[in-house]
Protein backbone atom coordinates (compact mmCIF):
# COMPACT_ATOMS: atom_id res chain seq x y z
CA UNK A 1 0.00 0.00 0.00
CA UNK A 2 1.10 3.50 -0.87
CA UNK A 3 2.71 5.38 2.30
CA UNK A 4 0.72 8.22 2.95
CA UNK A 5 3.73 10.45 2.66
CA UNK A 6 4.27 9.15 -0.66
CA UNK A 7 0.43 9.94 -1.60
CA UNK A 8 1.07 13.39 -0.21
CA UNK A 9 3.44 13.91 -2.63
CA UNK A 10 1.92 12.65 -5.56
CA UNK A 11 -0.77 14.97 -4.90
CA UNK A 12 0.97 18.08 -4.21
CA UNK A 13 3.20 17.41 -7.49
CA UNK A 14 -0.22 17.19 -9.82
CA UNK A 15 -1.43 19.88 -8.33
CA UNK A 16 1.25 22.10 -8.82
CA UNK A 17 2.06 20.48 -12.28
CA UNK A 18 0.95 22.45 -15.56
CA UNK A 19 -1.51 21.33 -18.09
CA UNK A 20 -3.98 18.43 -17.88
CA UNK A 21 -1.39 15.59 -19.25
CA UNK A 22 1.58 15.81 -17.23
CA UNK A 23 3.24 12.46 -15.51
CA UNK A 24 2.24 13.89 -11.83
CA UNK A 25 -0.74 13.62 -12.56
CA UNK A 26 -1.22 10.19 -14.72
CA UNK A 27 0.78 8.85 -11.13
CA UNK A 28 -1.83 10.10 -8.81
CA UNK A 29 -4.67 9.07 -11.17
CA UNK A 30 -3.88 5.54 -10.18
CA UNK A 31 -4.33 5.75 -7.02
CA UNK A 32 -7.57 8.15 -7.14
CA UNK A 33 -11.39 6.17 -7.13
CA UNK A 34 -13.25 7.66 -10.40
CA UNK A 35 -17.15 8.64 -10.43
CA UNK A 36 -20.26 8.34 -12.43
CA UNK A 37 -19.52 11.89 -13.54
CA UNK A 38 -15.31 12.59 -13.24
CA UNK A 39 -12.19 10.31 -14.39
CA UNK A 40 -9.88 10.10 -11.44
CA UNK A 41 -7.71 13.21 -12.94
CA UNK A 42 -10.67 15.44 -13.10
CA UNK A 43 -11.24 14.72 -9.25
CA UNK A 44 -7.89 15.73 -8.92
CA UNK A 45 -8.07 19.11 -11.05
CA UNK A 46 -10.98 20.11 -9.35
CA UNK A 47 -8.45 20.68 -6.20
CA UNK A 48 -6.08 21.99 -8.78
CA UNK A 49 -8.16 24.95 -9.63
CA UNK A 50 -8.97 25.79 -6.54
CA UNK A 51 -5.24 25.27 -4.80
CA UNK A 52 -4.11 27.83 -7.27
CA UNK A 53 -7.87 30.24 -7.22
CA UNK A 54 -7.17 30.67 -3.46
CA UNK A 55 -3.29 31.34 -3.63
CA UNK A 56 -4.20 33.80 -6.20
CA UNK A 57 -6.92 35.44 -4.77
CA UNK A 58 -4.15 35.75 -1.43
CA UNK A 59 -2.33 37.84 -3.82
CA UNK A 60 -4.86 40.14 -5.09
CA UNK A 61 -6.18 40.79 -2.07
CA UNK A 62 -2.22 42.05 -0.85
CA UNK A 63 -2.04 43.15 -4.41
CA UNK A 64 -5.05 44.91 -5.13
CA UNK A 65 -3.82 48.40 -6.76
CA UNK A 66 -1.90 46.47 -8.87
CA UNK A 67 -5.02 44.05 -9.41
CA UNK A 68 -6.30 47.44 -10.62
CA UNK A 69 -4.00 48.43 -12.91
CA UNK A 70 -3.35 45.38 -15.16
CA UNK A 71 -7.01 44.35 -15.06
CA UNK A 72 -8.38 40.94 -13.37
CA UNK A 73 -7.98 38.56 -16.09
CA UNK A 74 -4.16 39.83 -16.44
CA UNK A 75 -3.34 39.69 -12.56
CA UNK A 76 -5.21 36.55 -12.41
CA UNK A 77 -2.88 34.71 -15.16
CA UNK A 78 -0.18 36.29 -13.62
CA UNK A 79 -0.55 35.27 -10.16
CA UNK A 80 -1.26 31.59 -11.10
CA UNK A 81 2.38 31.53 -12.96
CA UNK A 82 4.10 32.92 -9.99
CA UNK A 83 1.60 30.39 -7.73
CA UNK A 84 2.90 28.01 -9.44
CA UNK A 85 6.77 28.75 -9.11
CA UNK A 86 6.31 29.79 -5.31
CA UNK A 87 5.45 27.07 -3.10
CA UNK A 88 3.95 28.55 0.30
CA UNK A 89 6.24 28.17 3.37
CA UNK A 90 3.74 29.26 5.99
CA UNK A 91 0.78 27.68 7.32
CA UNK A 92 -0.67 31.81 7.21
CA UNK A 93 -1.91 33.02 3.88
CA UNK A 94 -1.06 36.44 5.08
CA UNK A 95 2.53 35.05 5.03
CA UNK A 96 2.41 34.61 0.76
CA UNK A 97 3.59 36.88 -1.76
CA UNK A 98 6.81 38.15 -0.07
CA UNK A 99 8.48 38.36 -3.29
CA UNK A 100 6.36 38.92 -5.63
CA UNK A 101 7.27 42.02 -6.96
CA UNK A 102 10.78 40.43 -7.65
CA UNK A 103 8.73 38.28 -9.83
CA UNK A 104 6.82 40.87 -11.43
CA UNK A 105 10.04 42.76 -12.40
CA UNK A 106 11.00 39.57 -14.76
CA UNK A 107 7.25 39.12 -15.50
CA UNK A 108 8.05 39.32 -19.61
CA UNK A 109 4.49 39.74 -20.52
CA UNK A 110 4.10 43.23 -17.42
CA UNK A 111 7.59 44.39 -18.92
CA UNK A 112 5.42 47.25 -20.58
CA UNK A 113 4.37 48.75 -17.08
CA UNK A 114 7.59 49.20 -15.32
CA UNK A 115 6.73 50.51 -12.23
CA UNK A 116 4.20 47.91 -11.33
CA UNK A 117 6.79 45.44 -9.73
CA UNK A 118 8.03 48.57 -6.99
CA UNK A 119 3.61 48.91 -6.24
CA UNK A 120 3.60 45.21 -5.84
CA UNK A 121 6.72 45.97 -3.53
CA UNK A 122 5.11 48.93 -2.21
CA UNK A 123 1.72 46.67 -1.30
CA UNK A 124 3.73 43.90 0.26
CA UNK A 125 5.20 46.51 2.58
CA UNK A 126 1.68 48.01 3.47
CA UNK A 127 0.28 44.72 4.15
CA UNK A 128 2.98 44.04 6.58
CA UNK A 129 3.09 46.82 8.27
CA UNK A 130 -0.54 46.32 8.90
CA UNK A 131 -0.20 43.03 10.63
CA UNK A 132 2.83 44.00 12.45
CA UNK A 133 3.28 44.31 16.31
CA UNK A 134 1.99 47.33 18.30
CA UNK A 135 4.91 49.46 19.95
CA UNK A 136 5.24 52.42 21.72
CA UNK A 137 7.18 55.91 20.59
CA UNK A 138 10.55 56.82 21.37
CA UNK A 139 11.26 57.52 24.96
CA UNK A 140 12.16 61.28 24.81
CA UNK A 141 12.94 61.89 28.25
CA UNK A 142 15.19 58.45 28.56
CA UNK A 143 16.59 60.07 25.07
CA UNK A 144 17.59 63.60 26.59
CA UNK A 145 19.30 61.53 29.45
CA UNK A 146 22.14 59.56 27.66
CA UNK A 147 25.19 61.05 28.67
CA UNK A 148 27.59 62.90 26.32
CA UNK A 149 30.40 60.67 26.58
CA UNK A 150 27.88 57.99 25.48
CA UNK A 151 25.91 60.21 22.32
CA UNK A 152 28.30 58.48 19.83
CA UNK A 153 27.51 54.82 20.99
CA UNK A 154 23.49 55.34 20.15
CA UNK A 155 21.78 52.73 18.12
CA UNK A 156 18.59 53.96 16.35
CA UNK A 157 15.83 51.59 15.49
CA UNK A 158 13.40 52.34 13.09
CA UNK A 159 9.73 51.25 14.04
CA UNK A 160 8.93 47.62 14.18
CA UNK A 161 6.45 48.28 11.44
CA UNK A 162 8.67 50.36 8.83
CA UNK A 163 10.46 49.75 6.05
CA UNK A 164 11.91 51.49 3.01
CA UNK A 165 11.35 51.38 -0.70
CA UNK A 166 13.04 53.21 -3.34
CA UNK A 167 11.51 53.53 -6.80
CA UNK A 168 12.64 55.55 -9.72
CA UNK A 169 9.08 55.63 -10.53
CA UNK A 170 6.23 57.39 -8.66
CA UNK A 171 4.82 54.51 -6.80
CA UNK A 172 3.27 56.71 -4.09
CA UNK A 173 1.26 58.59 -6.26
CA UNK A 174 0.00 55.70 -8.40
CA UNK A 175 -1.17 54.08 -4.88
CA UNK A 176 -2.95 56.53 -3.79
CA UNK A 177 -4.97 57.84 -7.40
CA UNK A 178 -5.82 53.67 -7.08
CA UNK A 179 -7.13 53.86 -3.92
CA UNK A 180 -11.27 53.09 -3.82
CA UNK A 181 -11.91 56.36 -1.82
CA UNK A 182 -9.81 59.21 -3.90
CA UNK A 183 -11.88 61.91 -5.86
CA UNK A 184 -8.65 63.74 -6.88
CA UNK A 185 -6.76 64.15 -10.04
CA UNK A 186 -6.00 60.63 -11.62
CA UNK A 187 -3.24 62.13 -13.37
CA UNK A 188 0.28 60.56 -13.07
CA UNK A 189 3.44 62.37 -14.12
CA UNK A 190 5.78 59.03 -14.62
CA UNK A 191 9.21 61.61 -15.22
CA UNK A 192 8.36 62.91 -11.99
CA UNK A 193 11.49 61.01 -10.69
CA UNK A 194 12.83 58.55 -7.65
CA UNK A 195 10.74 58.69 -4.37
CA UNK A 196 11.66 57.48 -1.41
CA UNK A 197 9.38 56.02 1.06
CA UNK A 198 8.71 54.66 4.41
CA UNK A 199 5.51 52.70 4.80
CA UNK A 200 4.75 52.21 8.67
CA UNK A 201 1.85 52.20 11.27
CA UNK A 202 1.50 53.92 14.41
CA UNK A 203 -1.26 52.81 16.33
CA UNK A 204 -3.83 52.04 13.85
CA UNK A 205 -2.92 54.73 11.16
CA UNK A 206 -1.30 53.52 8.03
CA UNK A 207 1.10 55.96 6.82
CA UNK A 208 3.39 56.07 3.24
CA UNK A 209 5.38 58.89 4.10
CA UNK A 210 7.69 60.81 1.40
CA UNK A 211 11.40 61.33 2.66
CA UNK A 212 14.16 63.82 1.43
CA UNK A 213 17.25 62.24 0.35
CA UNK A 214 18.86 63.27 3.68
CA UNK A 215 16.20 61.83 5.51
CA UNK A 216 16.75 58.63 3.66
CA UNK A 217 20.35 57.97 4.12
CA UNK A 218 20.19 59.07 7.81
CA UNK A 219 17.08 56.41 8.18
CA UNK A 220 19.14 53.68 6.11
CA UNK A 221 22.07 54.00 7.99
CA UNK A 222 19.68 53.37 11.01
CA UNK A 223 18.03 50.58 8.99
CA UNK A 224 21.80 49.08 8.55
CA UNK A 225 22.77 48.83 12.32
CA UNK A 226 25.25 51.72 12.03
CA UNK A 227 25.72 53.85 15.79
CA UNK A 228 25.39 57.89 15.98
CA UNK A 229 29.14 58.06 16.01
CA UNK A 230 29.42 56.72 12.54
CA UNK A 231 26.12 58.73 11.18
CA UNK A 232 28.00 61.16 12.18
CA UNK A 233 31.13 61.29 10.07
CA UNK A 234 28.78 59.86 6.66
CA UNK A 235 28.93 62.61 4.26
CA UNK A 236 25.90 64.47 3.58
CA UNK A 237 24.67 63.71 6.94
CA UNK A 238 26.65 67.62 8.35
CA UNK A 239 22.93 68.74 9.43
CA UNK A 240 22.33 65.79 11.84
CA UNK A 241 21.02 68.96 14.33
CA UNK A 242 17.75 69.17 12.23
CA UNK A 243 16.94 66.01 10.40
CA UNK A 244 17.47 63.62 13.36
CA UNK A 245 14.45 65.60 15.46
CA UNK A 246 12.58 65.91 11.90
CA UNK A 247 12.59 62.03 11.90
CA UNK A 248 12.05 61.67 15.69
CA UNK A 249 9.21 64.26 15.46
CA UNK A 250 7.56 62.39 12.53
CA UNK A 251 7.77 58.89 14.42
CA UNK A 252 10.38 57.29 11.62
CA UNK A 253 12.70 56.42 14.76
CA UNK A 254 10.59 54.34 17.34
CA UNK A 255 13.15 53.38 20.09
CA UNK A 256 16.75 53.33 20.75
CA UNK A 257 19.70 51.26 22.90
CA UNK A 258 23.21 52.00 23.74
CA UNK A 259 25.97 49.89 22.11
CA UNK A 260 28.00 48.24 24.79
CA UNK B 1 -8.64 18.47 30.34
CA UNK B 2 -8.83 22.26 30.97
CA UNK B 3 -10.16 24.70 29.30
CA UNK B 4 -9.25 28.61 27.76
CA UNK B 5 -12.62 29.51 29.38
CA UNK B 6 -15.77 27.22 31.17
CA UNK B 7 -18.34 29.29 29.96
CA UNK B 8 -20.57 27.54 27.59
CA UNK B 9 -21.95 28.55 24.67
CA UNK B 10 -25.32 28.07 23.25
CA UNK B 11 -27.78 28.61 20.32
CA UNK B 12 -26.64 30.56 16.84
CA UNK B 13 -23.54 31.66 16.47
CA UNK B 14 -21.94 33.67 13.39
CA UNK B 15 -18.58 33.51 11.68
CA UNK B 16 -16.85 37.21 13.01
CA UNK B 17 -15.97 38.85 9.09
CA UNK B 18 -13.92 41.80 9.18
CA UNK B 19 -16.36 43.75 6.77
CA UNK B 20 -18.50 43.25 10.18
CA UNK B 21 -16.42 44.56 13.19
CA UNK B 22 -18.08 47.95 13.39
CA UNK B 23 -21.52 47.44 13.19
CA UNK B 24 -20.84 44.48 15.70
CA UNK B 25 -19.26 46.74 18.11
CA UNK B 26 -21.74 49.76 17.45
CA UNK B 27 -24.69 47.94 17.52
CA UNK B 28 -23.64 45.13 20.10
CA UNK B 29 -26.48 42.48 18.34
CA UNK B 30 -28.08 39.75 20.43
CA UNK B 31 -25.74 36.84 18.68
CA UNK B 32 -24.96 34.08 21.75
CA UNK B 33 -21.35 33.94 20.28
CA UNK B 34 -18.87 34.40 17.23
CA UNK B 35 -15.93 32.23 15.76
CA UNK B 36 -12.93 33.14 14.00
CA UNK B 37 -10.41 32.18 11.78
CA UNK B 38 -7.33 31.94 13.91
CA UNK B 39 -4.46 32.60 10.93
CA UNK B 40 -6.13 35.94 10.76
CA UNK B 41 -4.70 36.84 14.18
CA UNK B 42 -1.59 35.57 14.28
CA UNK B 43 -0.46 39.25 13.24
CA UNK B 44 0.23 39.89 16.85
CA UNK B 45 -0.55 43.68 16.33
CA UNK B 46 -2.95 45.87 14.60
CA UNK B 47 -6.81 46.68 13.52
CA UNK B 48 -7.34 43.20 13.66
CA UNK B 49 -6.37 41.75 16.85
CA UNK B 50 -7.70 44.94 18.57
CA UNK B 51 -11.27 44.50 16.84
CA UNK B 52 -11.36 40.91 18.07
CA UNK B 53 -10.43 41.75 21.79
CA UNK B 54 -13.28 44.24 21.61
CA UNK B 55 -15.56 41.67 20.46
CA UNK B 56 -14.35 38.87 22.82
CA UNK B 57 -15.18 41.61 25.72
CA UNK B 58 -18.82 41.58 24.41
CA UNK B 59 -18.97 37.87 23.05
CA UNK B 60 -17.92 34.08 23.72
CA UNK B 61 -15.66 33.33 20.60
CA UNK B 62 -14.59 29.96 19.21
CA UNK B 63 -11.26 29.64 17.65
CA UNK B 64 -11.40 27.76 13.85
CA UNK B 65 -8.43 27.39 11.81
CA UNK B 66 -6.92 25.57 8.75
CA UNK B 67 -3.40 25.75 9.49
CA UNK B 68 -2.81 22.87 11.49
CA UNK B 69 -2.61 20.10 9.06
CA UNK B 70 -2.55 17.33 11.13
CA UNK B 71 -2.98 14.90 8.20
CA UNK B 72 0.61 15.95 6.80
CA UNK B 73 2.94 13.07 6.90
CA UNK B 74 5.12 15.86 7.89
CA UNK B 75 5.62 16.73 11.40
CA UNK B 76 3.72 19.19 13.23
CA UNK B 77 4.54 22.76 12.85
CA UNK B 78 5.31 23.74 16.54
CA UNK B 79 5.40 27.68 15.76
CA UNK B 80 2.21 27.73 13.94
CA UNK B 81 0.88 26.11 17.60
CA UNK B 82 2.67 28.18 19.69
CA UNK B 83 1.56 31.38 17.66
CA UNK B 84 -2.34 29.60 18.12
CA UNK B 85 -1.82 28.67 22.16
CA UNK B 86 -0.49 32.75 22.42
CA UNK B 87 -4.03 33.72 20.65
CA UNK B 88 -6.10 31.30 22.66
CA UNK B 89 -4.59 32.81 25.91
CA UNK B 90 -5.40 36.35 24.54
CA UNK B 91 -9.13 35.36 23.74
CA UNK B 92 -9.78 32.79 25.89
CA UNK B 93 -11.75 30.82 23.25
CA UNK B 94 -14.49 28.39 24.56
CA UNK B 95 -13.29 25.96 21.66
CA UNK B 96 -10.47 25.66 19.30
CA UNK B 97 -11.14 23.31 15.72
CA UNK B 98 -9.51 22.40 12.96
CA UNK B 99 -9.98 20.09 10.06
CA UNK B 100 -9.98 15.90 9.43
CA UNK B 101 -7.47 17.01 6.40
CA UNK B 102 -3.68 17.59 5.08
CA UNK B 103 -2.79 21.38 4.05
CA UNK B 104 1.07 20.74 3.70
CA UNK B 105 4.02 18.17 2.50
CA UNK B 106 7.56 18.60 2.61
CA UNK B 107 6.37 22.40 4.32
CA UNK B 108 4.75 23.18 1.62
CA UNK B 109 1.26 25.26 2.50
CA UNK B 110 -1.70 24.75 -0.30
CA UNK B 111 -4.40 26.21 1.84
CA UNK B 112 -7.47 24.57 0.81
CA UNK B 113 -8.13 21.36 2.27
CA UNK B 114 -6.94 17.98 0.92
CA UNK B 115 -9.19 14.60 2.06
CA UNK B 116 -6.97 11.89 3.17
CA UNK B 117 -6.88 8.17 2.56
CA UNK B 118 -8.81 6.53 5.20
CA UNK B 119 -6.16 4.04 5.60
CA UNK B 120 -4.81 2.29 9.70
CA UNK B 121 -1.90 4.23 9.02
CA UNK B 122 -3.53 7.65 8.42
CA UNK B 123 -5.45 6.78 11.65
CA UNK B 124 -2.67 6.12 13.92
CA UNK B 125 -0.70 9.05 12.39
CA UNK B 126 -3.83 11.56 12.62
CA UNK B 127 -4.68 10.13 15.84
CA UNK B 128 -0.99 10.57 17.58
CA UNK B 129 -0.66 14.34 15.85
CA UNK B 130 -3.95 15.34 17.52
CA UNK B 131 -2.73 13.63 21.12
CA UNK B 132 0.15 15.71 20.47
CA UNK B 133 -1.74 19.09 19.77
CA UNK B 134 -4.08 18.42 22.96
CA UNK B 135 -1.14 18.03 25.05
CA UNK B 136 0.72 21.27 24.01
CA UNK B 137 -2.48 23.77 23.65
CA UNK B 138 -3.32 22.17 26.95
CA UNK B 139 -7.34 21.34 25.47
CA UNK B 140 -9.15 19.16 23.46
CA UNK B 141 -9.86 19.91 19.80
CA UNK B 142 -12.39 19.96 17.73
CA UNK B 143 -12.50 18.16 14.64
CA UNK B 144 -14.24 18.78 11.49
CA UNK B 145 -15.44 16.64 8.59
CA UNK B 146 -14.25 18.10 5.28
CA UNK B 147 -16.22 18.77 1.96
CA UNK B 148 -14.21 16.99 -0.50
CA UNK B 149 -14.05 16.17 -4.05
CA UNK B 150 -11.83 13.30 -4.80
CA UNK B 151 -11.20 10.29 -2.45
CA UNK B 152 -8.57 7.44 -3.00
CA UNK B 153 -8.69 3.47 -3.91
CA UNK B 154 -6.63 2.21 -1.56
CA UNK B 155 -8.70 2.86 2.20
CA UNK B 156 -9.61 0.69 4.84
CA UNK B 157 -12.81 2.16 6.04
CA UNK B 158 -15.51 5.21 5.41
CA UNK B 159 -14.75 8.66 6.63
CA UNK B 160 -17.66 7.74 9.33
CA UNK B 161 -15.88 4.81 11.24
CA UNK B 162 -12.47 6.57 10.43
CA UNK B 163 -13.96 9.22 12.93
CA UNK B 164 -15.53 6.93 15.41
CA UNK B 165 -12.01 5.41 15.32
CA UNK B 166 -10.24 8.59 15.85
CA UNK B 167 -12.79 9.60 18.82
CA UNK B 168 -11.87 6.73 20.75
CA UNK B 169 -7.93 7.17 20.26
CA UNK B 170 -7.30 10.57 20.67
CA UNK B 171 -10.41 11.41 23.03
CA UNK B 172 -11.31 14.85 20.62
CA UNK B 173 -14.40 16.12 20.20
CA UNK B 174 -15.87 16.97 16.84
CA UNK B 175 -17.53 19.87 15.04
CA UNK B 176 -20.22 18.40 12.60
CA UNK B 177 -20.17 20.32 9.72
CA UNK B 178 -23.76 19.59 8.02
CA UNK B 179 -22.71 21.17 4.77
CA UNK B 180 -19.76 19.02 4.14
CA UNK B 181 -21.22 16.14 5.05
CA UNK B 182 -24.07 17.16 2.19
CA UNK B 183 -21.82 17.91 -0.10
CA UNK B 184 -19.34 15.20 0.48
CA UNK B 185 -21.80 12.62 0.48
CA UNK B 186 -23.47 14.03 -3.29
CA UNK B 187 -19.78 14.07 -5.01
CA UNK B 188 -19.19 10.16 -3.84
CA UNK B 189 -22.40 8.68 -3.43
CA UNK B 190 -23.33 7.86 0.04
CA UNK B 191 -25.85 8.71 2.52
CA UNK B 192 -25.33 11.54 4.88
CA UNK B 193 -27.89 10.25 7.03
CA UNK B 194 -26.04 7.22 7.73
CA UNK B 195 -23.12 9.34 8.50
CA UNK B 196 -25.09 11.24 10.87
CA UNK B 197 -26.21 8.52 12.81
CA UNK B 198 -23.06 7.14 13.42
CA UNK B 199 -21.48 9.56 15.27
CA UNK B 200 -20.30 8.74 17.83
CA UNK B 201 -22.54 9.28 20.97
CA UNK B 202 -21.39 13.02 23.09
CA UNK B 203 -19.04 13.89 21.22
CA UNK B 204 -20.22 16.83 18.64
CA UNK B 205 -20.04 20.01 20.08
CA UNK B 206 -20.77 22.00 17.54
CA UNK B 207 -22.22 22.24 14.09
CA UNK B 208 -21.18 24.19 10.82
CA UNK B 209 -23.63 25.42 8.17
CA UNK B 210 -22.87 27.41 5.23
CA UNK B 211 -24.03 27.41 1.23
CA UNK B 212 -22.32 25.31 -1.33
CA UNK B 213 -22.03 26.02 -5.16
CA UNK B 214 -23.04 23.94 -7.67
CA UNK B 215 -20.85 23.41 -10.30
CA UNK B 216 -20.68 20.97 -13.29
CA UNK B 217 -21.87 17.87 -11.73
CA UNK B 218 -20.53 18.11 -8.19
CA UNK B 219 -21.12 20.40 -5.27
CA UNK B 220 -18.29 23.15 -4.26
CA UNK B 221 -18.45 24.11 -0.66
CA UNK B 222 -17.50 28.21 -1.06
CA UNK B 223 -19.15 29.37 1.60
CA UNK B 224 -20.64 32.05 -0.36
CA UNK B 225 -24.47 31.29 -0.09
CA UNK B 226 -27.28 30.81 1.99
CA UNK B 227 -27.81 27.77 3.76
CA UNK B 228 -29.11 25.00 0.83
CA UNK B 229 -33.05 23.72 1.60
CA UNK B 230 -31.38 19.60 1.68
CA UNK B 231 -28.76 21.24 4.19
CA UNK B 232 -31.41 22.54 6.78
CA UNK B 233 -33.52 19.34 6.51
CA UNK B 234 -30.33 17.06 6.89
CA UNK B 235 -29.63 20.11 9.71
CA UNK B 236 -32.88 19.31 11.18
CA UNK B 237 -32.64 15.61 11.58
CA UNK B 238 -29.07 16.33 13.25
CA UNK B 239 -30.76 18.76 15.86
CA UNK B 240 -33.05 16.18 16.73
CA UNK B 241 -30.35 13.24 16.77
CA UNK B 242 -28.16 15.12 18.47
CA UNK B 243 -29.89 17.75 20.34
CA UNK B 244 -29.30 21.92 20.40
CA UNK B 245 -25.64 21.81 19.49
CA UNK B 246 -24.18 25.08 19.16
CA UNK B 247 -24.23 26.00 15.76
CA UNK B 248 -22.50 28.72 13.46
CA UNK B 249 -23.25 30.37 10.24
CA UNK B 250 -20.16 30.27 8.18
CA UNK B 251 -19.76 32.54 5.16
CA UNK B 252 -16.07 33.60 3.30
CA UNK B 253 -16.89 34.47 -0.11
CA UNK B 254 -18.96 37.35 -1.15
CA UNK B 255 -19.65 38.38 2.61
CA UNK B 256 -22.90 39.76 2.28
CA UNK B 257 -24.42 42.62 4.99
CA UNK B 258 -24.44 41.59 8.67
CA UNK B 259 -28.42 41.04 8.89
CA UNK B 260 -28.03 37.98 5.78
CA UNK B 261 -25.83 36.14 8.52
CA UNK B 262 -28.51 37.07 11.20
CA UNK B 263 -31.49 36.28 9.34
CA UNK B 264 -29.29 32.67 8.34
CA UNK B 265 -28.78 32.25 12.51
CA UNK B 266 -32.44 32.81 13.39
CA UNK B 267 -33.42 29.98 11.12
CA UNK B 268 -30.84 27.73 12.71
CA UNK B 269 -31.99 29.05 16.03
CA UNK B 270 -35.79 28.25 15.25
CA UNK B 271 -34.76 24.75 14.68
CA UNK B 272 -33.00 23.94 17.71
CA UNK B 273 -35.63 26.27 19.65
CA UNK B 274 -38.75 23.73 17.39
CA UNK B 275 -36.66 20.79 19.04
CA UNK B 276 -36.28 22.19 22.54
CA UNK B 277 -40.34 22.69 22.71
CA UNK B 278 -41.10 19.21 21.27
CA UNK B 279 -38.87 17.29 23.64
Amino acid sequence: MTSLQDMQRMVHDAVFETGPDGPALAAISEHIEPSDGFTAAEHLLIYRRAILGTLVRALGAIHPVCKRLVGEEFFDAMGRVYARQTPSESPDLGDYGENFGDFIAGFEPAAELIYLADVARLEWLWHRAFHAPDEDSIDVAALGAVAEADMGNIVFKLPISANLLVSDYPVHRIWQVNQDDWTGDQAVNLDEGRVRLIVWRRGHEMHIDELDAVAWSLLSRINAGQTLGEIGTAEGLDNLDEILPHCVQNGWIAGFALQA
Amino acid sequence: MTRFTDKPITGAGIGLRSRHYQEILDTKPSIPWFEVLSENYFGVGGLPIYHLERVRELYPVTLHGVGMSLGSADPLNFDYLARLKKLAEQIEPTYISDHLAWISIDGRHVHDLLPLPYTEETLAHFADCVLQVQDFLGCRLLIENPSSYMGYKEVDMTEWEFIAELVKRADCDLLFDVNNVYVSGQNHGFDPYEYLHSLPEGRVREIHLAGYEEQNNYLFDTHGYRVHPPVWELYRETIKHLGPVPTLIEWDNDIPEFEVLVDEANKAQKVMSDREAAA
